[in-house]
């Protein structure tokens, strides 16, 4: 049976019908056609998934929709305004961290709840702050360095 | 880094970036059609059995379920699913049936649903009953080629499904020149590609029983002939769209997999567009790198100098030949020909079938299998002759303008002695120290390891496709669109094209764009595998960029009163050589061409004296030349702990000789995501299965490890040593693959100096270096 939740969703209130066991990510993907959250494992293994839930990053696949009545969820499409880009994803475009791009979604929300808490993070907690989030593609240099840009720590090359 | 113009040779950002960080709207996982249902598989758990019974009765019944496919309802054609050959290739071994009704494997597909939704499709794949009659399996290359083993497939003797030697000059002469004779066994495992957007596909059958597909994969042209082939329908009723991107390769999509023609099959059923993906589970019976274990024996002067070589593979191919029946011929190639000079060669290659997976392709495609013995016995020689092994390398190895031992012409460019001099340098090679020499537990070490291909583009290879195909649209704007059905499988190679047909067309290259494609609007393209991004399509869309090149200075040459011999173009401009001043904007010229008969003056309406009327565009469908040489030697620093045997990747410096560097930002990306996939092989990845079952046991993220960010080294150091290869686009060579094919041996050959610890079966876990080390 479905239940309503009304969740803020990129800042905008949403009203939900969720069935009990529906994902945070098949509410985003299927029923709202945001497709920046990636399905990569679903059971919370590779944090293609990743948003942020009031500022925490979290794994959407392993979050029921239903538990989030009166929660604030950010999206990776909720960071850029009005076309212009945040300053990690701008980092992610300025240093070449994305090359599939499958990851880079998650891996941007990883990003900015690690320098919401840390805003000056050393490497060392950079890769710590990454670690929930897979990619096989960059080997996670540029990626690392990126975050230092978007942090203010480095120009990018 | 030099800079050939403005676009090649520069750090230009991917063209795609932008859309992938603010949601990445153009992978195939995104497709969504109107009334699309969802497709899933019932698999067998099974290693070897025969379906005898299937109902289907009580799985129909489920509200929302559209269609069910039974072995009795898919033909039952055999085929090879490779994309990279034709089905009717000399090579290819034809044994997959897309749903038969003897299954090979745990997980093979016996029955697939369409359904509303992928929740109801799901249940009803569990509702099928299914009786199945077990036979016996056999989940080792051992047992398989056992006296009185079970057959797996009726066409081979002894399971084995490749049997091949070669042999050059006189191995016995060799080995009976030799001072020493060096013999050891080197194992590798089955690892899984683990591109992030897993395999997807959405068909969509017409009513006139055109198919429609997209899909997550490396080769639209191979898509569709397999396709096409399976359904038993000329290709022409099959139309592949090509993705704007998808979430990662690395060889795993280079084959049909069941979803494409079972999710057409449904398509036809129920007339509706059927989408499949596979999950992380089905992923990790998928698409896993060819496990071979290798004897390599070698006889050597005391010098250093190499006498002879000798090699037998045995690779577990699984259930299907497929991909094990073409890396084992590309391993004996990649290991015991390229990088090292022999004068004596002589190789036994098995690939042998189990009840185990289907092994598949992995970037590299049996090079790193190969790497991991020669180059840590290359040290194994080293330390018993005292000898240095940057120098056994070098005096080993090819020299630029060398004939090339197998193919015709020469190395043209060849800075592999380079590599290893400048690599070595910044280690600090000449500061390596004895195994075992840090006093404390945590013992740190240097190792090399190196990686040379003679494959990329596959040139001159028998039943290989490697020619592509490219079209160049000149717009009224000044800019231009590619059309190719070469697909940026991550690499970034949509921008490098673009640069290429910049620096070509002497345009910008943010006025360069990669347009939308099908097979049924361009050219045949081989695919994205093998490192030929680069170098053979790159080569492809300069010439078709040429060729509209002349149509622009044909055009330009009536506006500009001069002979098209006489012009040239750069910042969008074409101008009369010697004369800059005399010139005309692209847009201009671009735009006459395409205008009606007449043209606005500020005098008003003139008539138009050009001649030549039509969009200018370009063409070209060709061969590349040859295969290019890349070389590469790396070098990694490692920190072993001997009282956990944990080890850890300090430090990675890389140097390459790739020819001329079309866009460092990415040949660096190239380097170091392929030091995360060679710290993965070589210390931490194994796809394992249960020895009894056949079962997988590391179907997830958590049972299965590769590595974060932070198991990665905070130091790699990516060096190119430039040169301008004659036969590549702006002396571009190839890259990829090498990256994968350094780093096992390289590991390993510096957990040796750092403890004295020789490990020959990957992957390196603590376990093995505590019992190397006697500790355990």
């Amino acid at each position: 049976m479905k239940q309503k939740v009304t969740i803020t969703v990129n800042g905008e209130p949403t009203e939900i019908w969720a069935a009990p066991h529906e994902t945070l990510l098949e509410t985003l993907r299927n029923d709202m056609h945001l497709v920046g959250a990636k399905q990569g494992c679903d059971t919370g293994g590779c944090g293609c998934c990743t948003v942020l839930i009031d500022g925490q990053s979290r794994y959407s696949c392993m979050t029921y929709t239903v538990t989030l009545d009166g929660r604030d969820v950010t999206s990776v499409e909720g960071l850029a305004d009005n076309g212009e880009l945040d300053a990690v994803q701008q980092a992610f475009v300025d240093t070449g961290a994305v090359q599939c791009g499958y990851c880079t979604c998650g891996m941007i929300m990883a990003a900015k709840h690690l320098l919401s808490v840390n805003p000056k993070p050393t490497d060392r907690e950079i890769r710590k702050g990454l670690s929930g989030n897979l990619c096989r593609c960059t080997g996670y240099h540029k990626i690392v360095e990126a975050v230092r840009v978007a942090s203010g720590q480095q120009e990018a090359s | 880094m030099a800079t050939i113009s403005d676009t090649v040779g520069t750090r230009v950002r991917h063209h795609d970036a932008i859309d992938k960080v603010t949601g990445g709207r153009g992978y195939p996982v995104n497709v969504n059609l109107a009334g699309m249902l969802h497709g899933r598989m019932l698999r067998s758990p099974y290693a070897h059995a025969r379906i005898v019974r299937m109902d289907i009765d009580e799985a129909k019944t489920l509200p929302g379920v559209r269609a069910i496919l039974t072995p009795d309802d898919v033909p039952q054609v055999k085929y090879s699913p490779i994309y990279f050959m034709p089905t009717e290739g000399l090579a290819c071994i034809q044994d997959m049936t897309l749903m038969g009704r003897t299954v090979r494997h745990v997980g093979q597909p016996v029955a697939a649903v369409a359904a509303d939704t992928m929740e109801i499709a799901e249940q009803a794949a569990q509702l099928i009953d299914v009786e199945y009659e077990e036979l016996p399996a056999v989940l080792t290359v051992e047992d398989a080629m056992a006296d009185g083993a079970p057959a797996i497939h009726d066409y081979t003797s002894g399971n084995v499904a490749v049997d091949e030697t070669f042999e050059t000059g006189d191995p016995d002469a060799g080995f009976a020149a030799a001072d020493h004779v060096f013999e050891q066994t080197y194992e590798t495992q089955r690892i899984n590609v683990c591109a992030l957007e897993p395999h997807v596909c959405v068909a969509d059958v017409d009513a006139y029983g055109n198919v429609t597909i997209h899909s997550s994969m490396q080769h639209l042209f191979g898509l569709r002939e397999k396709l096409a082939f399976v359904l038993g329908l000329p290709v022409s009723k099959v139309k592949v769209v090509k993705p704007p991107y998808i979430g990662g390769g690395f060889g795993g999509k280079l084959d049909i997999t069941p979803i494409e023609p079972l999710s057409a099959l449904l398509s036809m059923e129920t007339h509706r567009p059927v989408r499949m993906a596979l999950s992380r589970a089905e992923e990790f019976v998928t698409s896993n790198k060819c496990p071979i274990r290798i004897r390599l024996k070698t006889g050597v002067k005391s010098d250093g100098t190499i006498t002879v070589r000798e090699a037998s593979s045995l690779l577990d191919a699984g259930a299907y030949a497929t991909h094990g029946s073409t890396v084992i011929m590309v391993h004996g190639l990649f290991g015991y020909c390229f990088t090292y000079k022999c004068p004596n060669r002589r190789w036994h290659g098995r690939s042998v079938h189990t009840n185990n997976v289907t092994s598949g392709g992995f970037r590299g495609y049996g090079g790193p299998q190969a790497s991991f013995g020669v180059e840590q016995q290359i040290d194994e020689i080293c330390e018993k002759l005292e000898l240095d092994p940057v120098e056994f390398r070098i005096r080993n190895s090819h020299s630029e303008g060398e004939d090339h031992p197998f193919f015709d012409g020469t190395f043209t460019t060849y800075r592999f002695h380079e590599c290893l001099r400048k690599g070595a340098e910044r280690i600090g090679w000449s500061d390596r120290t004895a195994p075992g020499s840090d006093p404390g537990p945590v013992k740190t070490g240097i190792g090399l390891g190196c990686a040379v291909t003679w494959t990329s583009n596959c040139t001159a290879q028998p039943d290989l496709y490697e020619h592509s195909g490219a079209f160049i649209k000149l717009n009224p704007d000044g800019s231009a669109d590619i059309a190719s059905a070469a697909i940026d499988i991550g690499c970034g190679q949509n921008t490098i094209f673009c640069q290429i047909v910049a620096a070509e067309l002497g345009i910008p290259v943010e006025m360069v764009r990669m347009s939308s494609a099908d097979t049924s609007n361009v050219p045949f393209d081989a695919p994205m595998h093998a490192s030929r991004g680069t170098n053979a399509v790159g080569a492809t869309v300069k010439a078709a960029a040429a060729d509209a090149r002349e149509q622009l200075f044909r055009v330009a040459g009536t506006m500009l009163d001069a002979s098209p011999d006489d012009l040239d173009a750069k910042d969008g401009r074409v101008f009369v050589k010697g004369a800059e001043i005399v010139s005309v904007s692209i847009a201009e010229v671009a735009a006459r061409a395409d205008s009606p008969l007449v043209t606005m003056t500020r005098q008003g309406p003139q008539p138009d004296a050009t001649p030549y009327r039509g969009t200018i565009i370009g063409s070209a469908a060709m061969n590349p030349a040859v295969s290019p040489i890349p070389a590469g030697a790396m070098f990694v620093q490692v920190a072993v702990n001997t009282d956990t045997g944990e080890v850890r990747v300090l430090r990675a410096v890389y140097a390459h000789d790739i020819g001329r560097v079309i866009n460092p930002a990415g040949a660096e990306g190239q380097v170091e995501g392929g030091l995360q996939q060679g710290i993965g092989y070589t210390l931490m990845e194994h796809t394992q299965f249960d020895p009894e079952t056949g079962a997988c046991l590391s179907g997830d993220f958590l049972d299965y490890k590769m590595p974060t960010a932070f198991e990665m080294p905070a130091e790699i150091e990516c060096i190119f040593i430039e040169s301008d290869d004659p036969n590549g686009p702006f002396g571009a060579k190839s890259l990829s693959e090498c990256c994968l094919i350094a780093p096992p041996g390289a590991i390993a050959n510096a957990i040796y100096n750092a403890t004295g610890a020789r490990v020959r079966d990957l992957p390196i876990t603590p376990e093995k270096v505590l019992r190397a080390l006697g500790r355990l």
